[in-house]
């Protein structure tokens, strides 16, 4: 399994695909948002905001992406060759799991570094590291999600699904524009989104409270579902290998 | 009682010998929707051979291989590889396996593709050795989106020799290549067989099933229709061309051995399953003019196998 796991992470760090809009992209969006003065409030607490927001886009995407992957590796029939390998069904989703809770940490922790060294944000070490930890943790929904959009869809489909959820679920909990500004029914959605409660455990850290007891909840109740989501899509899907 | 065919007196009088067989598909059907694709197969193969399963597109090759490699469940029958479930005989890393299609990932190189199924397997060939015999060698550092149909289909034997398995099945593995990489991959396979791995591919190719396979297993529409070595399928449908410029008054179709008589101009085709006999009729007939005889050739068994 190992070996496997070596594997996958060479497939995702060799994709320049997933490095430009996965990686690159979020650090791009918050350096543009937060030097162009786009969000609201002081320059400094924007830029914080917008620093978390864009973090929590990038880990949530990672996540998303790499189980989404899975569709297109049904596809190319290389989910087929490794169950003709004395590999167990088993060892494969752990690996590809752990492989997206790997992936997860560049794409966070690159905007968090354009943040420090760019920016200049000063935050202290337990701060930092908190953030890094919440951003990462809290992807576990997305990246079930992720897994099971590849499991049901064919490639393309399930490449298309992870754009629209990662922008989608990303625009309406509030880390594009601030929920703030959203008119009122759309701010009482955002605020049981899977993002708004995702990127809102950080954005209490960042902005040196605890994250609420209603994210944790909530989030929980989405990992829950999406755990359900994840197990009733590999039930199905790991027939059509 | 496995050996309940046989005559009891035979049976007693030697003791059993231990089961042998590689691999064994037994009475295995599989429908899908109302197209029967494997239709009360049965299959059992020993130690070292290279069988072909042989027959035309459709006639159930590869859901009789998705079967037994434990890819495709039956609707009845069972299928054990060494005595075990194919599951487990893929999980122990007796077997190896070439799909038809797919399995080749991008942004990967030949060689860690190659490393990684390896190191899958409990025991498996030195990298060094599985991409010499796949003679790939050259390739090892080339990324595996950026192959040729011949180089990719080398790479997938790599793959499926990795393992040093004991049983290797290789799914219709030139379908797609031009003459010139099917000839390469077969120089790559023979040069595997030559180790005593048993082998099972299909084909629907019939000089490839003849010049790569011991045995040839002609399979059309989901049941074995022949088995036998290339000879003894030519011998099974006998197409011996006996050829004569017409003779007037000679009751041909009665001559022995003709099973069929046709007539291009002047010249007489009589197809034959005794030749020899024919030829001696035709000459006590005094009607050997211009006489050839052409044997029969695979292309013609199969054809005919096939259509009947």
């Amino acid at each position: 399994m190992i070996g496997y796991l070596r594997l996958e992470l060479m497939r995702v760090l060799r994709d320049a695909t997933f490095l430009m809009f996965g990686i690159g992209l979020p650090v791009v969006m918050y350096l543009l948002f937060s030097n162009l003065g786009l969000a609201p409030g002081d320059r400094h607490d924007a830029g914080l905001f917008v620093m978390v927001s864009m973090a929590a886009y990038g880990g949530l995407g990672a996540a998303l992406n790499n189980g989404a992957g899975l569709a297109e590796d049904r596809t190319r029939g290389w989910l087929r060759q490794l169950r003709l390998t004395p590999m167990t069904p088993g060892a494969v989703v752990a690996a590809k799991a752990v492989t997206g809770v790997v992936v997860v940490v560049p794409a966070v922790v690159a905007v968090l570094a354009a943040g420090r060294v760019i920016n200049g944000v000063e935050l202290g070490f337990g701060q930092w590291a908190a953030l890094v930890g919440l951003l990462w943790v809290g992807t576990l929904p997305f990246a079930l999600l992720g897994l099971g959009n590849g499991y049901l869809m064919s490639g393309q489909a399930a490449g298309l699904a992870t754009v629209v959820c990662s922008m989608g679920l990303s625009v309406v909990g509030g880390l594009w524009f601030p929920a703030s500004l959203f008119p009122s029914w759309l701010a009482a959605i955002a605020r049981w989104t899977p993002t708004a409660n995702y990127a809102d455990l950080s954005w209490h850290v960042a902005f040196g409270a605890a994250p609420t007891l209603r994210s944790v909840a909530v989030l929980t109740g989405w990992l829950a579902l999406f755990g359900l989501y994840a197990r009733f899509a590999y039930r199905r899907g790991a027939r059509k290998v | 009682m496995s050996h309940g065919e046989q005559d009891p007196a035979i049976y007693w009088s030697t003791p059993p010998i231990p089961s042998v067989e590689v691999m064994q598909l037994t009475h295995v059907t599989k429908r899908f929707g109302p197209v029967t694709a494997v239709d009360d197969l049965s299959l059992t193969l020993s130690p070292g051979q290279t069988v072909a399963l042989l027959g035309p597109n459709g006639a159930g090759k590869s859901t009789a291989i998705g079967v037994l490699l434990g890819l495709i469940p039956p609707d009845a029958g069972t299928a054990t590889i060494f005595g075990l479930s194919p599951e487990r005989a893929v999980r122990a890393g007796r077997v190896g396996a070439m799909p038809q299609e797919g399995g080749l990932i991008p942004r990967v190189t030949v060689r860690e593709l190659v490393a990684f199924v390896a190191g899958t397997y409990p025991d498996p060939l030195p990298v060094p050795e599985i991409l010499a015999t796949a003679q790939i060698t050259e390739l090892a550092g080339r990324r595996l989106d950026k192959l040729s149909g011949g180089q990719a289909q080398r790479v997938r034997f790599a793959v499926a020799v990795a393992g040093d398995p004991d049983l290797l099945v290789l799914d219709e593995p030139t379908a797609a290549l031009d003459v010139e990489a099917r000839r390469e991959f077969w120089d790559s396979m023979r040069g595997f067989a030559a180790r005593g791995t048993t082998i099972l591919f299909s084909t629907h190719y019939l000089e490839e099933a003849d010049e790569n396979a011991d045995r040839i297993v002609v399979v059309n529409q989901g049941r074995v229709i022949a088995d036998g070595s290339g000879a003894d399928i030519k011998k099974t449908v006998a197409l011996t061309t006996v050829t004569v410029t017409s003779p007037p008054g000679v009751a041909l179709p009665e001559l022995p051995g003709v099973t069929s008589v046709e007539v291009r101009g002047d010249r007489v085709h009589l197809r034959s399953v005794d030749s020899d006999a024919t030829v001696l009729a035709l000459a006590a007939a005094g009607a050997v003019r211009d006489l050839e005889v052409t044997p029969a050739n695979l292309e013609d068994a199969f054809l005919r196998l096939v259509r009947s």
